[in-house]
């Protein structure tokens, strides 16, 4: 291998790609090739970093400085000051926000300094389409010690003291599923992988398949030793071409290097591969679904018993196991069980990783161990809302299966039992972070309308009952909400969560009763006094100009689409409400907070912002 | 819209296409009655009906013959028989030359509604997929590359979603002809396809323009407010989700997020990724396409 002075790790991930990793990349290139550095540094293309929200991002080795929102017309003088004059280029550190001084080392950043990689461990390190620096970095050492040196029992031994549960959202012991399959006898089993990371809001399944493919095949390939399963499959979304194309590349190599195949690593065990793509249908992340889809069949689910791990995929016994749960158990396996529980709690052990999104300031992937407060992920990792005079409202974790978690309950762990107390779900890790600014009815619509029209239909209770609450729900939003709704709809959803066959029908009424538990009031506001304080529905609100607060700068009158705000310069201005359609750019344009909502107002009065003057917000 | 439909009843019994006269017109349908096939195909040389509600004993010209004829020569007429012996033979010569539906006799006016609106519905819907399968032609290369594929993953368990994925790639949608010829080559039946394809959204039956736009619902996106770049793209390109504009060159769908949350909202157009979108910037973008 040649030896480099410098390798600079640029982050090819989906979220760096999209914001311009490609053309920096032949910039950086072009450059250093110009000043004749192209013999000395090397750039290598990575998975995704998780640091998302700053892209296109890369790491210089071996000083580990981070650089950040790479411009093509930045690259000249980065190369110039850090790889000729040694200087690195602060311009394009980050910032921090208070003292404003650039932080120029990776680990030193709270977004980094927080976390600990364990799933993640190679994330942005390693060239995803090499099996040499997946090897460098012990890959594939834990499956040749499987497969050479340990019994089936011996496996699932670790991985059940280890404690490791299912990452995918139900968090069900693994190993306890592995040892349910090692003991279903049969003459072929199966080993699957579900990589149908259907949650919306979420993407640190993309992410591992993406950046560290082998991570998931090392863990199935351990898995498969511990069942007796001879056969795989990865099930893949077809959302992710990136991900399918570095797997099979990954599949490739590993079968080239008897790494797959027959006679793995010199054992006397052998295991195929194969990936299936999935075609775009929620319920297939339940197990008994993504079976069905494989069977080319429609992904309907199917009552258990029997479990997969009796008859699952062409009914032969089979482990369905989730992308983020396979790629831990390599390090689990070579580092042992007590390793694993030094991180989490005595029922949540180890780490989890999670997708932060939304109305946050570090939009990205970070993985940090179980049990620490959400408040830390949300603030100390998370930077906290995005916007400076924005209050936090919920965040929603567990996607349509989940729920909202209201400010008062920021400061509990984040552990299994504990995020279900609070009526959300771990689900697979989606965070997605709301500021004062969202309407929680209109989010509870949100997640409904996904599960209505999702739900395969093989259920009443699910097929009708998500529709009925959809209805009503809309209606709530629309501004024809009856006294006595929020009670049926609590009504309704107790119901379909008794009586649905899987996992999307007995969740799917989650958002909406947490919603309900923790912001009743905004239900009530919607229905009785016609109210959207968020000012999302637009039937239920109106957009008023508080005058004293008004610097009459006339941002809100040049963007108002409808010529609806009047006013001179410098002077208060004014909201028409006959013309106004409430589309909220006068609200997101005022940089003074001068613009109020109130009550849906009664069009064609005379003095419609009159009578509900006395209303204050 | 009912009186859009005409009717023509064809019945020995005049009682019979009185009552239907009753029950029909009071719905709003347009309807018409001869006593026998002789007049009905007389009529039907002039006129087209939309169905044809036929007794099967008749004298002169029976029932199936007139189904045959029409079936020759009126092939966009439904048909339903009326008939007082369900179970005889002459039903199953009926069904094999293909019929809608039937109804028994006697009948009562919700039975006779009940077949009328489902026979309307099933000429509705039928009505542009003939014609569509007419129009539509596919080059050989193209059927050849589709058994190719059929023909390379026909021994394979469960291999019916990889092919119609791979054949969508090669026609670009999945139309009912298309499904058909799956199907055979699969040893399935079209149906069993079709619910493969109307069960999957990744599946369309539809064809796409020379670019597919498509907007992520994610929850992030939707926190970021993505619908008002999703109104703005239906305004500006004058069509809704799910439709191709005039000319072919867009079409625009929603997807149950792309995984990329980092950049919400996002729009991804082809194979290309956009982030943070805001309605002025998806125009912008969209403008470079054409």
């Amino acid at each position: 291998m040649e030896k480099y002075r410098a390798n600079l790790l640029m982050c090819a991930g989906t979220g760096c790609v999209a914001s311009g990793t490609p053309k920096v990349r032949d910039a950086l290139k072009a450059e250093l090739e110009k000043r004749g550095l192209a013999e000395e540094i090397k750039i290598v293309l990575t998975g995704c970093n998780g640091f998302c929200a700053e892209g296109p991002v890369m790491l210089v080795y071996p000083e580990e400085i981070f650089y950040q929102n790479l411009t093509v017309e930045e690259i000249p003088k980065l190369v110039e000051e850090h790889f000729l004059k040694g200087r690195p280029y602060e311009k394009l550190m980050f910032k921090d926000i208070e003292k404003k001084h650039a932080i120029p080392l990776m680990n030193d950043i709270p977004f980094f300094k927080h976390q600990v990689l364990r799933v993640l461990r190679n994330k942005g390190l390693i060239d995803p389409e090499s099996i040499e620096e997946y090897i460098a970095r012990d890959g594939y050492m834990a499956a040749a010690k499987a497969l050479n040196e340990m019994t089936p029992a011996d496996i699932i031994k670790i991985i059940k003291d280890a404690g490791l549960r299912g990452r995918g959202g139900a968090g069900f012991p693994t190993g306890l599923k592995w040892e349910f399959a090692s003991k279903s006898e049969a003459d072929q089993k199966y080993m699957l992988c579900n990589g149908d990371e259907g949650d919306p809001g979420a993407f640190m399944d993309r992410s591992v398949m993406e950046a560290d493919p082998h991570s998931v095949i090392e863990g199935m390939i351990i898995g498969a030793k511990a069942i007796g399963a001879s056969k795989g499959v990865i099930y893949v979304r077809a959302e992710y071409p990136l991900a399918v194309e570095r797997l099979q590349k990954a599949i490739e190599i590993c079968t080239e290097s008897g790494i797959l195949g027959d006679n793995i690593l010199g054992s006397d065990f052998s295991f195929d591969l194969e990936i299936y793509l999935g075609a775009g249908a929620f319920v297939c992340g339940e197990e008994t679904a993504l079976m069905r889809s494989i069977e080319g069949q429609r992904g309907m689910p199917r009552p258990r018993p029997p479990f997969p791990a009796h008859k699952g995929l062409w009914d032969k016994p089979s482990v369905l196991n989730n992308v983020e749960t396979l790629a831990q158990i390599a390090p689990t396996i070579l580092n042992g069980a007590e390793w694993y529980r030094t991180l989490g709690t005595e029922k949540s052990a180890g780490t989890k990783v999670f997708a932060l999104t939304g109305d946050i300031r570090n939009v990205g992937l970070v993985e940090v161990p179980m049990g620490i407060p959400l408040r830390t992920i949300i603030y100390d990792i998370g930077g906290g809302i995005n916007k400076k005079k924005k209050k936090f409202k919920s965040v929603q974790m567990g996607g349509p299966s989940g729920g909202c978690i209201p400010e008062s309950l920021l400061d509990i762990p984040v552990t299994y039992e504990d995020i279900i107390k609070t009526g959300a779900i771990m689900g697979s890790g989606g965070m997605v972070v709301m500021d004062e600014d969202t309407c929680m009815v209109s989010t509870a619509k949100f997640f409904l309308e996904f599960t209505a029209d999702e739900s395969c239909g093989k259920c009443t209770p699910c097929r009708v009952g998500t529709r009925v609450m959809l209805d009503m729900l809309t209606d709530i939003t629309e501004g024809r909400g009856r006294e006595g709704d929020i009670e049926t709809l609590e009504d309704l959803s107790r119901d379909i969560i008794a009586t649905s066959l899987c996992g999307l029908g007995q969740t799917a009424p989650n958002p909406v009763l947490s919603t309900i538990r923790y912001f009743r009031h905004e239900y009530e506001a919607h229905i009785k006094e016609h109210w959207c304080h968020a000012g999302i529905c637009s039937n239920l609100c109106s957009f008023h100009i508080n005058e004293e607060l008004c610097k009459g700068c006339g941002a809100c009158l040049r963007g108002c689409p409808q010529q609806a705000v009047v006013g001179e310069k410098k002077k208060p201005h004014r909201i028409i409400q006959e013309l106004c359609i409430q589309c909220r750019t006068c609200y997101d344009a005022c940089k003074f907070g001068s613009i109020e909502i109130r009550p849906a107002v009664r069009k064609k009065t005379t003095e419609p912002a009159a009578k509900d003057e006395g209303v204050k917000q | 819209m009912a009186d859009e439909i005409k009717i023509l009843v064809v019945d020995d019994e005049p009682i019979v296409i009185r009552s239907c006269e009753t029950v029909l017109k009071s719905e709003g349908y347009n309807i018409e009655g001869c006593l026998g096939g002789k007049e009905a195909i007389l009529k039907m040389e002039q006129t087209a009906y939309d169905l044809v509600f036929t007794d099967l004993k008749m004298p002169e010209v029976d029932g199936i013959t007139l189904i045959r004829w029409i079936k020759q020569k009126r092939p966009d007429t439904g048909i339903v028989i009326i008939t007082g012996y369900p179970s005889q033979d002459t039903i199953k010569d009926a069904l094999e030359i293909g019929i809608i539906d039937y109804v028994p006799k006697p009948f009562t006016p919700a039975v006779l509604l009940d077949v009328t609106k489902r026979a309307v519905e099933w000429i509705r819907e039928r009505a542009p997929v003939e014609e569509k399968a007419k129009e539509e032609e596919f080059p050989p290369s193209m059927l050849n590359e589709i058994d190719r594929v059929i023909s390379q993953y026909k021994n394979r368990p469960g291999s019916s979603i990889p092919v119609l994925q791979r054949c969508q790639q090669i026609v670009g949608y999945l139309p009912p002809q298309v499904q058909k010829r799956i199907a055979k080559g699969l040893n399935l039946t079209p149906a069993q396809i079709h619910s493969i394809v109307s069960f999957y959204s990744f599946f369309t039956m539809k064809p796409r323009g020379d670019h597919n736009i498509r907007i992520c619902l994610g929850t992030a996106c939707y926190v970021k407010r993505v619908e008002e770049s999703l109104n703005k793209i239906k305004e500006y390109l004058k069509i809704d989700v799910g439709d191709v504009t005039e000319d072919k060159k867009f079409s625009l769908e929603t997807v149950r997020c792309l995984g990329a949350c980092g950049l919400a909202p996002v729009m991804v157009i082809d194979e290309e990724t956009f982030g943070a979108v805001t309605p002025k910037k998806v125009t912008e973008i969209i403008g470079q396409y054409t």
